[in-house]
């Protein structure tokens, strides 16, 4: 009883130490299994041939040479930076704008950030298949019931490769991007409402005060919501798979997608998936690396 | 209530300006316009829902001609969809008792009991945030397969177990807890697992509801690995399905709408009834789920 009391005798320590540890093994199991294990994993099959679920022989780097060679790689690779880039030019700044819209209104906010959350409760595969319904290109599809009443002619518009990509970052965005307002909502709220009443006495504009106060309190937040967001993107693979399957003509293939196709469209030739998993892993860490880099300061994750 | 306040950029002062009138009611306009985008496609799929399949393919009207359920009740039978429902819930109970018994604990060890060396543990959950858990999918898979656990609930239960988002809710929760309830407790001879389920459980319902809500969401809506897991035989969930009608295209365009309702249903229920702690846990932890 007294020992535990003072707790500080070293055998007591120790003890308490080993029963904090027993206390964590299940869930550091379960991480290992789920996660730290297979991403480990994952570097060790791309350098081998496998077969079924076997590694059967080590083939160094050869299967990255042979999954790089390919001309469906580059196009994913290019595809997968295009992706970001509309995800940035669609998903980045319109959460911001909504953030800011909905933190000015005052009767009806509730309502306002309660419709914008809704989209993203949504199942993800549920979404994509809705909107395949109104992306279709028969006159059917909910988009050409539209244009047709303002006399449009019926569009294609799933096959068009200029256009597949805006279209399924403006899906994905469509369900993201309110739930991700609310976060900008939390960053401005952290800004005294005197502040704003403040700088309006010494003659400052609203819009002055959106650029010189608003602006300013959510620079942090926003480059740490960039980097999620590209992480994110990163991921797109059941979006194309599900709508367009790729097309037209590889147009939507994601590298995330080619893992898949190597994986579980038929060839089982997981080392090659692996391959592909371990250079997005690559491309991921290094972009996280360069934005810690330029954002040092101070990390948000402790 | 001081639900009327102004917080926002705009001021009671500014208001005296039309130009700054007229911007807010633009800004009122715009928030409109963003409720019917939201809300629009999900009423359009549920009206998708009440056509048949010609009427589908060859209306071009957003309306349905009649609003009997009869189609409804046709797909949920022709494609047995309540032994799905039966799955999907079965699989979310056990991911959603996994979520917060595992993670909650690994929290705790890292937030409060932190033994030598938590550092590091507690970097590597960190890490593995910024890792999509799609990217080893292929090795996971090839390890459920040499354990045996295809066609079983039990390795999606546990993945949910592996959180590390959900690690680091419990973390910032427990580190905002009063230390000396805690110290007191243990003073009292309560071991770190009486604590733990004595003290700290009952001060965490906040955090433990938001993991719940989020893993409930998260695994009804989850596919992919449940895909592998679990295809081709009798436990496929509800989303498992959609994935497979998806991609086979082995159903009509109107049973695929009906499935979509269907998969809706339960987030929707969710949604209404959390909704409040949904959207103010958004704002104020800035996580979205």
């Amino acid at each position: 009883m007294n020992k535990q009391a003072r707790g500080i005798s070293p055998h007591g320590k120790r003890a308490e130490s080993l029963k904090a540890w027993l206390i964590m093994l299940p869930g550091l199991l379960l991480m290992s299994f789920f996660v730290w294990e297979p991403l480990l994993e994952s570097i060790r099959m791309s350098l081998y041939k496998t077969e079924n679920i076997e590694l059967v022989e080590f083939v160094g780097l050869r299967n990255f040479i042979s999954v790089m060679g390919k001309t469906n790689f580059t196009q994913a690779l290019a595809n997968t930076f295009a992706y970001t880039f509309w995800s940035l030019l669609i998903g980045f700044f319109l959460p911001i704008l909504l953030a800011m819209l909905i933190g000015e209104t005052v009767r009806g906010k509730g309502f306002f950030r309660t419709a914008a959350y809704l989209p993203n409760m949504l199942p993800g595969l549920a979404v994509i298949i809705l909107w395949s319904a109104f992306f279709s290109g028969e006159k059917s599809g909910v988009l050409n019931i539209l244009l047709s009443r303002v006399g449009v002619p019926r569009q294609s518009f799933l096959t068009r490769a200029d256009l597949v990509v805006p279209i399924i970052i403006s899906i994905a965005t469509w369900k993201g991007a309110g739930a991700t307002a609310l976060i900008y909502m939390a960053g401005m709220a952290s800004v005294n409402p005197e502040l704003y009443e403040a700088a309006a006495i010494d003659g400052a504009s609203v819009w002055q005060r959106v650029i010189h106060i608003l602006l300013p309190s959510i620079k942090k937040l926003a480059g740490t919501l960039l980097i999620l967001q590209i992480i994110s993107v990163f991921q797109i693979m059941y979006e194309p798979m599900v709508l367009t399957k790729g097309g037209p003509d590889n147009a939507s293939l994601s590298l995330m997608q080619l893992m898949w196709q190597y994986a579980f469209g038929g060839s089982m030739d997981y080392g090659k998936a692996s391959a592909v998993a371990v250079i997005v892993t690559v491309i991921l860490l290094a972009m996280t690396l360069v934005y810690t880099y330029f954002n040092n300061k101070e990390s948000d994750w402790d | 209530m001081k639900k009327a306040l102004r917080t926002g950029v705009i001021r009671e002062y500014d208001m005296h300006s039309l130009p700054v009138r007229i911007g807010y009611a633009a800004i009122y306009v715009l928030c409109f316009v963003m409720v019917v985008f939201a809300v629009f496609p999900l009423l359009w799929v549920v009206l998708a829902g009440f056509k048949d399949l010609r009427e589908f393919m060859s209306s071009t009207d957003i309306l349905p001609r009649s609003f009997s359920l009869a189609p409804f009740l046709k797909t949920w039978n022709q494609l047995g969809i309540a032994k799905n429902y039966l799955n999907s819930l079965i699989s979310v109970a056990g991911s959603v008792v996994c979520a917060l018994i595992f993670n909650g604990l690994l929290g705790y060890g890292l937030a409060i009991l932190k033994p030598k060396g938590y550092g590091v543990v507690k970097k590597l959950v960190l890490f593995s945030l910024l890792v999509p858990p799609t990217i080893s999918i292929v090795p996971l898979f090839m390890n459920i397969q040499h354990l045996r656990l295809g066609n079983s609930f039990v390795p999606l239960w546990l993945s949910y177990g592996a959180n590390a988002m959900y690690v680091v809710l419990f973390i910032q929760f427990f580190e905002s807890l009063p230390y000396s309830m805690i110290e007191a407790s243990r003073i009292d001879g309560c071991s770190p697992l009486q604590t733990f389920f004595r003290i700290v459980l009952p001060l965490s319902k906040p955090i433990c509801a938001v993991v719940a809500i989020f893993a409930i969401n998260a695994s009804w809506s989850d596919f992919l690995l449940p895909y592998l897991v679990l295809r081709g035989g009798p436990l496929q969930t509800v989303m498992v399905r959609l994935f497979v009608f998806s991609t086979e295209q082995t159903v009509n365009a109107d049973a695929m709408m009906r499935s979509v309702v269907f998969s809706m249903i339960p987030p929707i229920i969710l949604f209404v009834i959390f909704q409040k702690q949904l959207t103010d846990n958004a704002v104020s932890t800035g996580i979205k789920g």
